[in-house]
């Protein structure tokens, strides 16, 4: 019950992206095509599951007053481990992240859980958690892209959807500041569905 | 026995045994999968000068000779120098420094030749290259096709020289003026004539640096690409005597043609 609780509350009610506004700057960059979108989320997933579930194993023997040096160290490396293997299996893919894999070591929702879930949970429920918040954030960034794509290259996936229909392409869509508002839409239509969640 | 987890021994240790395993497993990671990043990065240069060439289907080992200038000649490499090439290709500020044994590609297709020639150059926030596609017509060089790429120029502004649309702009435009002299570039305001090509509004900077970039790096090859030049003029005033009387029959055939379409 605290298990699957853990699970779906950052899918949806406390999801990273649209209710704590967490790795907002990627949720911008990468959205243009799905693609890229779903590697970038994947990627996420793996590094927040697995530096959950290693900080939570090495909780109790880090010393508290370097632990944010020990996070980093952890993430970095797990960082690397997802670029080194996009390079060498997805090397298109890693050309479009370019720059935003290595900055998943920036991303606030990584650490954060770390800081504020794994360090005081155990191992496997710590893992629950990485995995859950990685999966709401990729499940915002590919309901971003599924819009950014389908409107601004008439594609998904890279297939043509609508534009054989006679779809002229919205360049707008394919500007960052379209995903941000593509996210203000999400949040606005989450919070009138979740009423707890807006401030009074 | 109770260890202090804040006196600085625990802390020294931990950070060193930490670090070793970390670098021990990173190090491990990179040099395994090393050969395949390796062979990633080569097939996309291939790639990219078989675009240049506009033979995207074609394969580079098939149909391209590879070759360096040398002393103004065009070497083809031998076996054993091949990746020392695409090395060098893939290191730019080598290939800007390089003033010899450039790399250059050779394609012969029907009776035409084409040479690709990697270019590098700064675009406004950073490095800018690709390869250009050239070809000796009418006492001139053309250019026949061109792939750009950039480390990272603005989004939808200068990043825009790496499209299609920006790079299909290019194709047919003469390298020399009238006088000889280094002419084509990409003009603000629109292009003029068969030298210029549109200019992106919003990236001046990016189009000054793909100006200087096509400038510098084609003007080490001039001497050959001029060379050549004289050569192909040669033959066909060699070969001239032959075909004066088919090329002679053919034009009035051709005027008859386009009158008789006139008429109807």
């Amino acid at each position: 019950m605290k298990l699957s609780k853990n699970f779906t509350n950052p899918l949806a009610a406390n999801n990273p992206v649209i209710v704590q506004i967490l790795g907002i700057c990627s949720a911008l960059a990468v959205t243009v095509k799905l693609e890229p979108a779903f590697v970038m989320g994947l990627s996420v997933t793996f590094v927040c599951a697995f530096s959950n579930l290693i900080m939570s194993l090495l909780r109790n023997g880090v010393p508290s007053r370097i632990r944010i040096i020990v996070q980093l160290v952890v993430i970095a490396t797990l960082v690397i481990v997802v670029d080194q293997f996009l390079r060498a299996y997805m090397y298109d893919i890693s050309k479009q992240l370019s720059v935003y894999v290595g900055l998943i070591i920036t991303n606030c929702i990584v650490m954060g859980r770390v800081e504020a879930f794994a360090l005081g949970n155990k191992p496997w429920d710590s893992f629950v958690d990485g995995v859950a918040n990685g999966l709401g954030y990729a499940f915002i960034l590919v309901l971003v892209a599924f819009f950014r794509e389908l409107f601004g290259s008439g594609t998904l996936f890279g297939f043509d959807v609508i534009a054989r229909f006679g779809y002229v392409n919205n360049s707008l869509m394919l500007f960052p500041p379209m995903a941000l508002i593509i996210v203000g839409v999400i949040i606005w239509v989450h919070r009138s569905i979740n009423k707890d969640l807006q401030e009074k | 026995m109770a260890i202090n987890k804040n006196s600085n021994l625990y802390i020294i240790t931990y950070t060193v045994v930490m670090v070793v395993i970390v670098g021990a497993l990173l190090a491990f990671l990179a040099t395994s999968l090393k050969d395949k990043q390796a062979a990633n990065v080569l097939n996309e240069q291939k790639v990219s000068i078989m675009k240049a060439f506009g033979e995207a289907d074609a394969s580079f080992d098939e149909v391209v000779t590879m070759g360096r200038l040398t002393a103004g000649e065009f070497v083809a490499v031998e076996e054993a120098d091949v990746q020392a090439v695409f090395e060098l290709l893939g290191n730019r500020k080598a290939l800007t420094e390089a003033q010899d044994k450039l790399p250059i590609f050779k394609m012969e297709k029907e009776g035409t030749t084409k040479f690709v020639l990697p270019i590098v150059g700064k675009g406004l926030w950073g490095d800018i290259w690709g390869y250009v596609a050239l070809q000796q017509a009418e006492g001139n060089v053309v250019i026949t096709g061109i792939v750009m790429d950039h480390a990272g120029e603005t989004p939808g502004l200068g990043a825009e020289i790496a499209t299609e649309k920006v790079q299909k702009a290019f194709e047919g435009k003469k390298l020399y003026n009238a006088e000889g002299k280094f002419a084509v570039r990409m003009q603000k305001g629109g292009a003029q004539n068969e030298y210029q090509v549109d200019a992106i509004t919003g990236g001046t900077k990016t189009c000054d640096g793909v100006n200087a970039m096509l400038a510098e790096s084609i003007a080490k090859y001039e001497g050959f690409l001029r060379a050549t030049e004289a050569q192909v003029e040669k033959d066909v005033e060699a070969e001239t005597p032959a075909e004066e009387k088919p090329a002679a029959e053919e034009t009035p055939a051709e005027e008859n043609v386009e009158s008789k379409t006139k008429e109807e």
